[in-house]
């Protein structure tokens, strides 16, 4: 079953990763901007189960690891995804109340992400990559998290309506 | 999976991160096939990302110099200010180049002949109360520069030293009318004197008409007593015709000056002269002629013409 939910979701996740690629990034927004595909990602995992949320992270972070400007190694956002999935599905997991309001789903996404980037980033310095400026390193993170709540809203209820719409026809199917 | 957590669920999360720790391993390790997934999925992705940036780039720029219209016009700023030191730091570098190389030669024309020279700088040109051709340089009586002191370049004679002040000199160039020096033609030293007349050519007029001048020759300052206002030897100009008038009693020619005066930076000031006159020491060396190859064809005569 996860294997079929992760191949219906694949194609999404396709469309949304070639949107990030050729459209998000033609703009310079402050602070570095926001992955479109990270925050869709994340929110799609935190809706699912720690199961799909894992599977989901791995998917989206072998997408992740195949766009040229990454410049760890191949598989690095996988791992981080796999367990930033995981994380963030596990956190909602069997509670209602948390997944249907809309504010601890920006705020989690929103702790997410610079979370996921940080993790990122010290696992890179772990395999040689360069560390760069701290405080650029700061604004960045910040700057990630405020797009972020800012982005969140607005992609919420086409993901939640996509996600319900997709799964639950998918159950009783 | 916190309601129980069953082994599916963990065996799945272990089996994605070995996959993953599998992937950054091949991936270190330098195996061909990730950096094809990575170079194909590039390929796939350019032609949308090439669209992208054809509707997307112009509306991302726009919204970049809204929100970069102050800080991009403190940088053009910024830019134009750095471009300008550095045309500066250029044209000083130009310059600096440029005395240099005057200077070297003028030190090697000194040193041929053995002069001893103080080096200046040209710190004006020409006057602007009269219609004398002069310069000012910055050494001056403090210096060791004196009235009548020969002046000179790499090239040749630039002038005399008129005025000295403490810390400057006025030098009457080789070019003003009012300028005449004793001199000799390389060779066949035969002597005459030299006017400038207010351009980059003067007109040499010989003392006796024994010999015949002819375009090409050199001529030199052919000194003067004590060496002031001339020290003998210094190269002046070239001759580049030949007034050969019947009935004259004198021979004259055109020169053409060494000296480029519209072009002088650095000069040097003849303090001190050789004991023994350098003769022809200094005449500028010639260009030296390319040879040409030649070809030589051999003709063999045919047989007679058959009828």
């Amino acid at each position: 079953m996860f294997a079929r939910r992760f191949l219906t979701s694949f194609p999404i996740f396709v469309i949304v990763y070639l949107i990030q690629e050729s459209i998000v990034s033609q703009f310079r927004i402050f602070g570095g901007g926001f992955s479109l595909f990270l925050i869709f990602a994340l929110l799609w995992s935190a809706l699912g189960t720690p199961e799909l949320g894992a599977l989901t992270g791995f998917g989206a972070g072998l997408l992740m690891d195949l766009s040229q400007t990454t410049s760890g190694p191949m598989g690095q956002w996988t791992l981080i995804m796999i367990l930033a999935g995981f994380v963030i599905s596990y956190l909602g997991y069997g509670d209602d109340n948390f997944r249907e309001n809309p504010i601890s789903l920006v705020v989690i996404v929103a702790v997410a992400v610079p979370i996921t980037r940080l993790a990122y980033l010290i696992i890179g310095l772990m395999f040689g990559g360069d560390l760069g400026s701290t405080f650029q390193i700061f604004i960045s993170l910040l700057a990630s998290a405020l797009w972020t709540v800012a982005v969140v809203p607005l992609l919420m209820p086409f993901v939640t309506r996509i996600h319900s719409t997709l799964f639950e026809e998918k159950s009783r199917g | 999976m916190r309601n129980g957590g069953d082994n599916r669920g963990r065996l799945l999360l272990i089996s994605l991160i070995v996959t993953s720790l599998f992937l950054i391993t091949l991936d270190l390790r330098g195996v061909r096939v990730i950096d094809g997934l990575r170079s194909g999925s590039q390929t796939a992705i350019s032609p949308f990302q090439s669209a992208g940036a054809k509707v997307f780039r112009p509306v991302g720029n726009f919204f970049s110099d809204v929100t970069h219209l102050g800080r991009t016009r403190g940088e053009i700023e910024k830019l134009k200010a750095e471009n300008e030191k550095l045309r500066q730091n250029l044209i000083n570098r130009r310059n600096a180049d440029s005395e240099l190389s005057q200077l070297k030669s003028v030190l090697d024309l000194a040193g041929t002949a053995k002069y001893k020279v103080v080096s200046a700088k040209v710190i004006s040109l020409g006057s602007t109360s009269s219609f004398t051709q002069t310069i000012s340089i910055d050494a001056g009586t403090d210096d060791g520069v004196q009235e009548n002191m020969t002046v000179i370049t790499g090239l040749g004679l630039v002038g005399v030293v008129k005025k000295s002040y403490p810390n400057s000199a006025l030098v009457q160039l080789a070019s003003d009318s009012a300028f005449q020096v004793g001199a000799r033609v390389a060779g066949s030293q035969q002597i005459g004197i030299l006017s400038g007349q207010g351009t980059s050519k003067g007109v040499l007029q010989l003392l006796d008409n024994q010999t015949t001048l002819k375009v090409g020759d050199v001529i030199l300052a052919r000194g003067s007593q004590n060496n002031r206002p001339f020290v003998p030897g210094v190269p002046i100009g070239e001759v580049t015709s030949v007034d050969n008038a019947a009935g004259a009693v004198t021979q004259t020619a055109d020169v053409k000056l060494y000296v480029n005066f519209s072009a002088l930076s650095v000069v040097a000031v003849v303090v001190g002269s050789p004991k023994t006159d350098p003769r022809d020491a200094l005449v500028p060396k010639g260009p030296v002629p390319i040879p040409v190859p030649t070809v030589t064809v051999y003709a063999t005569p045919s047989g007679s013409p058959k009828p």
